[in-house]
This record gives structure tokens, sequence and C-alpha cells, in this order.
């Protein structure tokens, strides 16, 4: 079941009823059951996975808590780890790998035998947000006495199950104990983040796809100005397709009084990458790679080398974690996250040369157009390291940007020139749009604004943010496209 | 939280009160640039009694694209109208053919078979939840209400009632500004050049539930309804197989048993059957891997169906 799709339009407000009539501190039995309705829906053989990775870390996660001796204390532990990030590595990995080797000949012959599965859907956010349960368990962050129902609900609470946000149970768990209430206020707030999340996945998601699947299709008979255009578009329809559904996550879950953490903030407006990847961008997992991941492998603690490896290695590991979320599973995954990687170390390398330089020009470090400069940059940065992550292959990749770069120079005059599509411009657009909504939101929250604003102002926005939604969106509704060859 | 309420009430009626407004806009958009769907058809139909009306899938089609249905009409003197839609089985037709006659007459019904439309519920039941069938249909209470009969009584999905009364589809219609026109009477004049493969894959397409025989004889039944429905008007029935490619033909699956299967049912009403589909094997006649272009159509009209739709009283 989609947020987009009818049938979540019936569930939700049946499930709010139902959360509503409930007393306080049954309703988070209310959301499990919702949850397990939810995510079972299209694939009811999926509540096997979720079953088992919820069964492995409540059972490893009572034993942690139970256990006093070091030595079986890690062995649990490990257990656990190895049972739920391991499955979900053999999920990901496993057949790709077994195609890698049988077309390279790695194995001196040997066929690795395909095992034709895939992850289940969600699988690479839940299966991070279990561990995070198990790791702060271990480490002493949470006691690891929970029912198993409030387990449960953390690893499949619905909002959350598919696109993230990678919560953690430090975060989740405590709500529930202090039972579930919601209140006008919240739930005013959560249909606003439910519309906007709508906005950005249905009316600008949605409307970019096609040209940035066009121009991506065949990357050798592609103009270079498609693909350049396809880029550009790409940069926004993953920003808008993936910060879209967790703003309907965090919405949903305002309307059941429940805090969901931040997942992006306007990423777009970094000034540089390591403020793209630590503060804005898919928030979630990169904290979750900064506290299991670089943190316990020394984190900015350790030296010069050893700390630039820490690094490059979350990329690497955060580029392997993104294969198989849609954009299919290969090389171009490692490239993007060591590209990526590259900006950090770029980033640390020189940090101390523009601090200098900040101290000596103060005025300039502080202007508003070198703020810009730097938004401008980094983005580009950005965009050159996602054309490796929508490619279908190294060579496309490669390619894409061989064109593009070679006709560089031409580009002021093939504008002038291109016969740009409706959807084209269409999707300038809705850019634009969302650029200026951002920029605006970044001095001051935009639906601030609006509960400031005049009730005719705010009613105003909300009906043209609706019938926008109306007009413009590409919904779920079946058309069939009657073939002609 | 009573103010709350009552705020909450009052949007959403304003809410309503433009919705309905869109709702309106978009019908008046569909009037100005609707074409090819049969409700729109009906709705504009400039009289009430015709001499044929034709029923079918896109292979009937052809015969109302530019402006050759006006030329059939001159040709015979007849009134004829070409409900026909893209990918319609009987369970379709049938719906469009009884709000046809709910304020219009036919002296005669020519209804097109394609075994396709008889195999798979993707052509029947799930065709009445097509967005591009359903933003082309004028609002009608009189559509509404029956579409929420087959709901209730043929399987139809309940999504099709609620999109065709919301509007929905018509509202979120990105082509809303464009002639609802099928994409292949841009092709009219086309001449195709026969393809193996592209014949293969159409048939795949074509014939997703090919080995469900029980598909087949829920849907004869409903062929045999669309007829007992004529019969019940006084309305006389020929059934044809308009002519297709021999690349086409031959590579129809079980073609055979079906032609058996619908000449018993035909049989059994007293409907004749006229087999054009091998009338026309050059390749020339086609826009596409089935569809007749207008050399083809002009051709079948000439040859073929003038004189079926002159012919007086029987066969």
């Amino acid at each position: 079941m989609l947020f987009t799709s009818l049938d979540f339009f019936v569930f939700l407000p049946l499930v709010l009823a139902a959360f509503v009539f409930t007393p306080g501190a049954q309703r988070w039995a209310v959301l499990l059951l919702a949850s397990y309705v939810f995510y079972g829906f299209a694939q009811p053989f999926n509540l096997a996975y979720l079953g088992a990775v919820t069964l492995v870390i409540f059972a490893c996660g009572w034993g942690l808590e139970r256990t006093k001796q070091r030595a079986l204390r890690v062995g649990v532990f490990v257990v656990g780890l190895v049972a739920v990030l391991g499955s979900l590595t053999a999920f990901k990995f496993y057949d790709f790998f077994a195609g890698e080797v049988t077309r390279g000949n790695l194995l001196g012959g040997i066929k690795l035998p395909r095992l034709g599965v895939t992850a289940p859907a969600g699988y690479s956010f839940y299966a991070f947000s279990a561990a995070s349960y198990l790791i702060d368990i271990y480490v002493g962050r949470l006691s690891g006495r929970q029912s198993l129902g409030k387990v449960a609900l953390f690893t499949a609470y619905f909002p959350k199950i598919f696109a993230g946000p990678i919560e953690r149970a430090t975060n989740f768990l405590p709500q529930l104990l202090s039972g579930l209430r919601a209140d006008p206020v919240r739930f005013a707030l959560g249909l606003q983040l439910i519309g906007w999340g709508l906005f950005k996945k249905v009316v600008i998601a949605d409307n970019l796809a096609p040209v940035v699947d066009h121009s991506f299709k065949i990357v050798a008979f592609a103009p270079p100005l498609e693909l350049l255009i396809g880029a550009y578009f790409f940069a926004f329809q993953i920003y808008c397709d993936f910060s879209g559904y967790t703003d309907i996550a965090l919405g949903i879950s305002s309307l059941f009084g429940l805090n969901l953490m931040e997942n992006f903030r306007r990423p777009y407006l970094s000034r540089n990458t390591a403020e793209f990847w630590a503060e804005r961008w898919h928030i979630s997992l990169g904290r979750w790679f900064r506290d299991y991941l670089y943190i316990p492998l020394g984190g900015s603690r350790a030296g010069g080398l050893r700390r630039a490896i820490n690094v490059m290695l979350v990329f690497l590991v955060s580029g392997l974690w993104h294969a198989g979320l849609g954009y299919g599973v290969g090389w171009t995954f490692l490239v993007w996250g060591a590209l990526n990687g590259a900006y950090q170390w770029a980033g640390l390398a020189t940090r101390g040369l523009w601090r200098r330089v900040g101290e000596a020009l103060p005025r300039v470090a502080a202007s508003a157009w070198l703020r810009v400069l730097r938004i401008v940059v980094t983005f580009h940065l950005i965009l050159l390291s996602w054309v490796f992550f929508r490619a279908g292959s190294m060579h496309d990749a490669l390619l894409a940007l061989q064109k593009i770069g070679t006709r560089i120079t031409d580009l002021p005059h093939l504008l002038t020139i291109y016969p740009f599509s409706a959807e084209q411009l269409t999707g300038f657009g809705l850019i634009a749009f969302l650029l200026i909504f951002e920029i605006v939101d970044e001095r001051r929250p935009v639906f601030q604004r609006l509960a400031e604003a005049p009730v005719a102002l705010r009613w105003g926005a909300y009906y043209l943010g609706i019938f926008a939604l109306l007009l413009l969106g590409r919904w779920q509704a079946k058309e069939f496209i009657y073939m002609q060859f | 939280m009573k103010q709350f309420g009552k705020s909450a009430l009052l949007f959403v009626a304003i809410g309503l009160l433009l919705y309905t407004g869109l709702f309106v806009a978009t019908e008046r958009l569909l009037l100005r640039n609707g074409h090819s769907n049969p409700f729109f058809k009906i709705a504009t139909a400039e009289a009430n009694d015709y001499d044929w009306v034709i029923l079918g899938a896109s292979h009937a089609m052809p015969f109302d694209f530019g402006d050759f249905n006006a030329l059939m009409q001159r040709e015979t003197g007849l009134r004829i109208l070409n409900l026909a839609a893209q990918g319609t089985g009987p369970l379709y037709n049938r719906f469009v053919f009884e709000y046809f006659l709910r304020a219009h007459r036919t002296r005669n019904l020519l209804y097109v078979v394609d075994s396709f439309a008889f195999t798979s519920r993707t052509w029947n039941e799930d065709r009445f939840a097509d967005a591009k069938l359903i933003r082309g249909t004028p609002f009608a209470p009189a559509i509404a209400w029956r579409l929420g009969r087959y709901v209730r009584r043929d399987g139809v999905d309940p999504r099709a009632l609620l999109d065709y009364l919301s509007g929905f589809s018509k509202i979120n219609n990105r082509d809303r500004f464009r002639r609802d026109a099928w994409e292949g009477e841009a092709q009219f004049n086309r001449v195709y050049r026969s393809s193996v493969t592209a014949v293969a894959q159409r048939i795949v397409y074509l014939y997703p539930d090919a080995g469900a025989p029980e598909l087949c004889a829920r849907y004869l039944k409903q062929f045999a309804d669309v007829i007992g429905t004529a019969r019940e008007h006084g309305i006389r029935v020929i059934a044809v197989k308009l002519p297709v490619p021999a690349l086409f033909r031959e590579r129809l699956p079980n073609e055979a048993a079906f032609d058996d299967a619908v000449r018993r049912v035909l049989t059994d009403q007293a409907v004749p059957l006229r087999d054009f589909s091998a009338a026309l094997d050059n390749p020339n006649f086609y826009f596409d891997t089935d569809h007749l272009n207008r050399a083809g159509v002009t051709e079948a009209f000439q040859r073929l169906l003038k004189p079926l739709l002159m012919t007086p009283g029987g066969s």
C-alpha cells in the first residue's frame, strides 16, 4: 500500500477513527495492527520477514539485558546483528555478486547459484532501525526490557517502514510509554506536512520522473542538453520523492501524537558537502552511520589517515546501502559513495585554509554572494554524484558526463534554440517554486508564517496546494496504454 | 476543540464548493475536447434515431476516423453511429449499448467480434476503471446509476464508480486541453511495415489470459446478453469479423475454437456472422499490426460493409 494510493486514503481515516476511540494506553496496539495490515497488504508473505526481524531483536535484546557475562553478551549481540544485517546484505547483493562471479569467471568456472529473491519492501530501512535497537541495548543506551508488542510496533510502524526515517528506539519507545494523544495543533501540523509531502511526491517528483527516464533511457542517443536537464531534474526528483515520503510519515505520526525524527532539511541550500550529509540530507541515515559506524571506528578522534579511511568507508557502505532501492544494484553506487567520500576528504583537507581565509577577509566570508556561490558549487558537486546514482551502468554514467562535458561551452547557445517540451517547462516551473519555497522556509518556516497569517491567506494557500495536487499530481490512476507496434 | 471543529467544517465546505466549480469546469472542457469516447458520442449525437450502431473494440474504430463515418453515411444514405472503443469487450459494450438505448433508437446493430475481447478481465471488468475512458465520459446520473449496477452485479471495481462520481480522472487529466482521440487516429494514413516480433508482442498483450476457457464462456454470455437486449428492442443484429493481416491472423491463439463457440452463440440467437478476417491480406491496408488504415477501411467499406449495411431486412 502506497501513501499515494486510494487504498491508503481509506485506510488512514479508519486507523485514525480506531485510534481516537481506543483508550490511550491501548492505542499503540491499534497502530501495531494497522502497521501489519499496511505492510502485508500487497505481499502478505513479507510479514514473515518483518516478524522474524522483530523476534530476533526482541529475543537478543532480552538476552543482552539478562546476560552479564561479557563473552555471552558479545555472542548474543553478534548473532542478532549478523542475522539482521547479514540477511539484508544477502538479499541485496548475493544475486548481484553471484552474477559478477559467473560473468567474470572469478572462481575458476564455478557458478554460484542465484537465490532469485530481492529484499522485501522497506527491509533496508527497518533492518537498520532494528540494528540500532540492538546496538543501543548493547552499549547501555536503552533497556532490553521492552514489551514484545512495542518492539514490534517500533519495527513495523507503518508511516516509516517503507522509506524511513530510520527511527531510534531511544526516541520512539518512550513516546509509547507516556501514552499516545493527538491534539488539534499537532493534528493541523500533521495535515500540513502530509499535504506538503504529497505535493513534493506526486506533483514535483512524479512530474519530473518521465523527463528523467526519457533522458537516461538510452544515454548513447540522448542529446547533451537533454542529459543535462535529466540530471538536474533527477536531483530534484530524488529529493522530492524521498523527502516527500518522509514528510508524509512525519505528518501521519503527528496525527497520532508521535514525533519522528526530521529527515531532510532543505539539503540543496547546503554551503558544503559536510553540511549536506551531516545536517540536511537523509539525516536519520547520516546519524545512523555516524553513531554506529563512524564513531565506533574512531570517528574524528582518529588521526589524519585513519579518519580519512573511516570517512571513505562510511560513504562506501552508504553507497552499498542505497543499492536496490529502486535504481538497481551496481558498481555505480560504490562510485557514488566514493565520490561523496572524496568530497569529504577535500573538505577536511581545506577546512583550515578556508578558516584562515575567512579570518583574513571577514566581510567577504559573511557576504551573501559568497554564500550563494557556496550553495551553487555544493549543489553541483552533489549533482555530479547523482549522475552515477541514476545512470543504469558505469558506462552510461561516464558517457553522460562526457557528452555534457564536451558540449558545455555550447550550452548557452543550445538553450536558446532547444525545443523545450511542455513537460520540461512544467518541470522547470516546479523546481523554481520549490527553491523559492525552501529559501523562504530557510529564513523562517513557511508553516509558521502561515499560522500567523490572516485566515483568508492561510486557507487560500491550503486550497492552492490541494487543488495543485488534484490538477497536477500524478496519482496511481490505472491507465491502459493501448499499445501500438 | 469546538472552534477547531467549526473551522474544519467550514474549510471542508468551502473546499467542496471549489471542488464542485472545478468539476463543472472540467465537464465543460470535456464537452469541448471530447471525441472518441462512446458516451461522449451518445451525449452529443445529432439524432435520436439511427439506422446502424457499431459496437466493438479498436478494430471497428477506424471506420469513424477523420471524416470516414460521414462518408459512409453519405454513400449509404444511412445514419450510422460508431460506439466502438479501444480494448473493450462484450461487458463494456453492453454497458454502452444499454445507455444508448435509454434515449436513442437504432434499427440495426453491427457487432465487431474480436476473440481477444472475450478472453480476459483486462478487456471487460477492468476497462471500467480505465482513467482514460472515465475522463472522456460526460457526467450523467444515469451512467452513474448503471455503473453502480455493474459494480454490484458484474464484478466491476467499485473504484471505477468512485472515480466517475468524483470526476477525479477528469480533474487530474494531464491531457485536459487536448482532443480526446485515440493515438491510432493520428496514424490513419500510415502504411505499416510487417514485423513478426511486433505481432508476437501484440498477441501477448492482447491475450494475457489465453489459457482460461471459463473467461471466454463468461464473456460469450455477456455477448449473448447484448444480442438479447437488441432483440427486446426489435433491433436486427449482424456480427462481423473485420479484416486483419495474415501474419496477425495466423498467430491468434485458439481462434478456431473461439469461432466455433461464437458461432454456437450466434446460431442460438439466429444472428448471422460475416467473417471478413481473411478478406484483406495486403499489409498496405494497415497502419499497424492489426488496424485498417484509410485505404483499408475504404476497401473494406466498399467491398464488404456497404453491401451489408444497405441490405434491408435479412442477411
